[in-house]
């Protein structure tokens, strides 16, 4: 069972700000480290050679949540979620939800990744999130939450949204629908309503 | 190509409104069922041939369908077939998702805009939320796909791109809205089909 301590700290985390840096480059990785985001979520990169990002971002006191699916060189099963909790990372994401439990033995928080392109795939995101377990969930396309939410079913667990989120009013639109916090590449918008 | 697609997943048969002129996308159902659906329908039809149960995605399952059923739209997420059915004459619809910017520009990758190839972006919802740049960046005719769960999201959308799919309810909402609504609102739904 995971130390409540590791999902509690996260949320807390986005609870002081609740936008994020999403990054696929090194360039990003650098307006990250002094931005006011509280977590970086790396969504590309060498998966085997992530240990000297995890470090920097943890040095600048930030968390770290990497993308078990984006990453190369890793592969989304159990041995691929202990390499990457092994190099230190604070989260996983994937879309895989049988590696959620994996996720959370390794004392990592354990988030899902869920893809909406059809009313089905809303219509049934609950039973895969009650059958997979997450710690939070991570919805995607984000920016179409508002428009979602009279058909999107209660989660039980904390909900981040990523994917075209560009403009204040566009985090504060899907925050008001219901996330806990954003993750964005829009450098402008990182550490937005930090505290 | 119709400004509507109505989404055909071999559930109650589809009822087109007249005001949409709307086509029909086959999805999710089997071989036989596609079989047997393009041969009764008058509408155009358009197959999404990745979701079609025992068919592969590939040139032989496109020529199948250009062949033998007469079908000259094919959604598929392979460039090359997409671009295979452009060279037969058809039009080729690449399947884009784009859940975000980076997988958006993924998705597209390796493909090649030319004649005859053309895009779908899914879910079609996000398409009011993409930068100019990323919509030029995409072939036309470009293809809203999922999510457009009111008739204003797929108002929003015909005015970015030259064609929506909806649900059956959704395009029922639609056709009332143009029956009763302002002759520009019914532009909008049938311009293609008019220039056809």
């Amino acid at each position: 069972m995971i130390p409540v301590t590791a999902t509690g700290e996260f949320l807390a985390r986005l609870e002081r700000s609740r936008c994020c840096a999403a990054i696929v480059s090194d360039e990003q990785l650098e307006l990250a480290l002094v931005s006011r985001t509280p977590i970086v979520f790396v969504l590309r990169g060498n998966g085997l050679a992530l240990g000297p990002c995890i470090r920097r971002i943890h040095a600048a006191g930030k968390l770290v949540a990497v993308h078990l699916d984006l990453v190369d060189g890793v592969r989304a099963d159990p041995r691929g979620v202990a390499w990457l909790a092994r190099l230190g990372t604070d989260a996983i994401i994937t879309s895989h939800g049988r590696l959620m439990p994996v996720i959370r033995r390794e004392g990592v928080v354990a988030i899902l990744r869920l893809l909406l392109s059809r009313r089905t795939h809303v219509d049934t995101s609950v039973t895969a999130v009650s059958r997979a377990g997450p710690d939070i969930i991570e919805v995607l396309p984000g920016v179409i939450l508002p428009t979602l939410a009279a058909l999107m079913p209660t989660f039980g667990v904390p909900l981040l949204a990523g994917g075209f989120i560009r403009t204040q009013a566009d985090a504060e639109d899907v925050i008001a629908a219901g996330a806990v916090g954003i993750t964005t590449s829009a450098p402008n918008l990182w550490g937005m309503y930090a505290s | 190509m119709p400004r509507v697609l109505i989404a055909d997943d071999g559930g109650a048969p589809i009822r087109v409104p007249p005001m949409l002129r709307a086509g029909i996308l086959l999805r999710d159902i089997d071989i036989a069922a596609v079989v047997r659906r393009a041969a009764s329908d008058d509408a155009v039809i358009v197959i999404d041939l990745d979701s079609v149960r025992g068919m592969a995605s590939d040139e032989a399952a496109a020529d199948f369908v250009i062949d033998t059923l007469g079908v000259r739209i094919v959604m598929t997420r392979r460039a090359h077939v997409a671009a295979h059915v452009a060279s037969r004459g058809g039009l080729g619809l690449l399947h884009a998702l784009a859940f975000d910017s980076t997988g958006l520009m993924r998705a597209l990758e390796g493909s090649a805009p030319g004649p005859g190839v053309g895009t779908v972006v899914s879910p079609g919802a996000v398409l009011p939320h993409m930068r100019p740049s990323e919509l030029e960046e995409l072939a036309r005719p470009i293809v809203a796909y999922g999510l457009l769960t009111r008739p204003a999201d797929a108002l929003d959308c015909l005015e970015l791109a030259e064609c929506v799919v909806l649900r059956q309810d959704v395009a029922d909402e639609l056709a009332a809205i143009a029956r009763d609504s302002t002759q520009p609102v019914r532009n909008l739904l049938t311009t293609v089909a008019a220039e056809e």
